[in-house]
């Protein structure tokens, strides 16, 4: 009855067929609200150094993508801590507890943000 | 008790992963209540400065009866409504769209078919 009732309406009213392209490939991700776009692994480099680089206890020249926080910036464990959290407010991350107290070096940090999916 | 016994080692390890986990979450805290930056660097340079007078301490029971006396502290001043990352638990967009199900798909000429 239903179907009669559709035929019925739809042999008065013209409804244009759009391209029925399927979307099954991208339709998942398309869905989802964030979290779909992963991060340029150079403009992750390009910002972490940024951002230790501003750090004032840091000496900017002695900054590169593979330093270590306390071997070769002469940083204190506290300083990492402090490091770590301005990463987070950078790439508007959440990072758990004890993920937050392996981070070491600058190596480190660019893994971690580079394979969390919804760094921004 | 000798200084290098691999238990003692042990025990300072965890009480220095103790201190970085409590100054993280302190200086979270300092930045929920201060929101505003120049209130926000004053207060952790204060808070900072309170855990550098005790940096030099050796004696570990009284490392572990300050670290307790200190997660005391931080558990007093803890902020009520702290600022949660959206998507993380707790946040205001934690499961807010979740990825739908395998096989969903959108049939875009419903109604058609008898038409074709």
């Amino acid at each position: 009855m239903a179907s009669a009732l559709r035929s019925a309406i739809l042999r008065h009213i013209r409804v244009p067929v759009t391209n029925s392209l399927s979307l099954s490939g991208s339709a998942v991700r398309s869905m989802s609200s964030h979290g779909d776009d992963h991060l340029d692994k150079q403009a992750v480099i390009d910002r972490v150094i940024h951002v230790v680089k501003s750090f004032p206890k840091v000496d900017p020249s002695k900054v590169t993508p593979d330093v270590h926080f306390q071997k070769d910036l002469g940083l204190d464990s506290l300083d990492t801590v402090e490091i770590v959290m301005a990463l987070e407010e950078e790439f508007k991350l959440e990072i758990p507890d004890k993920e937050a107290d392996k981070i070491d070096s600058c190596h480190l940090a660019i893994e971690y943000i580079h394979n969390h999916p919804i760094a921004n | 008790m000798s200084v290098s016994t691999a238990s003692y080692l042990a025990r300072r390890a965890a009480q220095k992963e103790r201190v970085r986990i409590l100054y993280r979450r302190a200086l979270k805290d300092t930045l929920n209540w201060a929101v505003h930056r120049h209130l926000f660097y004053s207060d952790a340079d204060a808070l900072r400065e309170k855990f550098e007078a005790n940096k030099h301490v050796e004696d570990i029971e009284l490392i572990d009866r300050m670290i307790a006396a200190g997660e005391a502290e931080h558990n007093k001043w803890r902020h009520p409504d702290p600022y949660i990352v959206p998507w993380a638990p707790g946040g205001s967009k934690f499961c807010r769209n979740p990825t739908p199900p395998l096989g969903i798909e959108i049939i875009h000429n419903y109604g058609m078919e008898e038409r074709e």
